[in-house]
């Protein structure tokens, strides 16, 4: 009987069946020596992405991004993230921004990856910056995190 | 090494959140038979699961190996409920199979399972070359169960000195207590996930 009883307070308690998800998004920021840009690409899984962005077109999937994902120069002014596309891959989306780099490379500019914080309180959303060279620093952005510096 | 921070960050996040409550249940679940003082056994038994996980991560990250996912997250209750059963069913381990140092094989087991759970969520997420990313997410989730078991046991230990004041073997009757609950919660989220 108490087993019984012990066992109703456990389903009650049981709630919805959660799976466990993973909620991470992976942010590549790669400096083009060459074309003298930054290169932001976002990996995203579509579901939690297209519900985010209110779809996967261009425009919303744009608007949105640019809106989560800052970068900021040693200067203080914000770099212009033009729209460089998306594709799928499975159940993946990359995601593509570009801005003109400054002169000083990647050091020093400020990043932040806010994406898909509003709908999850346990995103986690890595960045991987490349600055070339064979340099790479990876910073890790959880919700309530700022802008912060790439060294 | 800022990456290997990170993904060991990533790990450690990833088991010490409520949102991991099936992982949290089933190492509670593999504890609640131990007392403080068997705390060798228990780490044999968690070091298993660990070896378990990771084999399957990195077989499913390199894509040598892929499951579905409704399959794994419907086994990953299901090896909680095993679990349990077991804990109910054995109350002499001395005198169960191999004096029941069979525990490790089981937790390696079912190791794998819970691994390809992690896995379904991380392959493609993960850059090239995945070596330092999938260390660090291993030594995270380690991290993290310790983080977990150091909270369970306290927990325990607490639940036992309140079973003293009226059971004589409360170790027994916490055994039963906290496998049952566990037990009837993870056979409700494996109906629930139940593929067919």
């Amino acid at each position: 009987m108490v087993t019984l009883r012990i066992a109703a307070l456990a389903l009650g308690l049981a709630g919805p069946p959660v799976a466990h998800p993973l909620h991470t998004t992976l942010t590549q920021l790669e400096y083009r020596a060459v074309e003298k840009t930054v290169r932001v690409t976002v990996r995203a899984f579509a579901d939690d992405f297209t519900a985010a962005a209110g779809g996967v077109a261009d425009s919303m999937a744009a608007r949105y991004l640019r809106s989560v994902v800052t970068l900021t120069g040693r200067d203080g002014r914000p770099l212009s993230l033009a729209w460089c596309g998306v594709r799928r891959t499975g159940d993946l989306l990359w995601l593509c921004l570009e801005a003109r780099a400054p002169a000083s490379g990647l050091a020093g500019m400020r990043i932040e990856a806010r994406q898909l914080f509003e709908r999850y309180g346990d995103q986690i959303n890595i960045v991987q910056a490349s600055y070339g060279g064979g340099r790479e620093v990876s910073l890790l952005f959880v919700p309530g995190d700022h802008a912060r510096a790439l060294p | 090494m800022s990456e290997l921070r990170t993904f060991i960050e990533l790990g450690f996040r990833h088991i010490a959140d409520v949102a991991a409550l099936d992982h949290i249940l089933f190492l509670c679940a593999l504890a609640t038979i131990y007392r403080l003082a068997d705390w060798r056994r228990a780490l044999w038994v968690i070091s298993a699961f660990t070896v378990g996980h990771s084999i399957t991560l990195a077989l499913a990250v390199t894509g040598l190996l892929a499951l579905p996912t409704s399959l794994i997250e419907f086994l990953i209750p299901v090896t909680i409920v095993a679990t349990c059963v077991e804990n109910l069913i054995v109350r002499d381990r001395t005198r169960a199979p191999w004096g029941g140092r069979y525990r490790p094989m089981l937790a390696g087991v079912f190791g794998l399972v819970h691994g390809a759970g992690f896995a379904n969520y991380l392959r493609a997420l993960f850059v090239t070359p995945i070596a330092v990313p999938l260390f660090g997410f291993n030594v995270g989730i380690e991290l993290g169960q310790l983080a977990v078991l150091s909270l369970a046991a306290l927990g325990l230990t607490l639940v036992d000195r309140l079973l003293t004041v009226v059971f004589p073997n409360p170790l027994r009757v916490r055994i039963a207590l906290v496998s049952t609950i566990v037990l009837v919660v993870a056979a409700h989220w494996a109906l629930e996930r139940a593929p067919w």
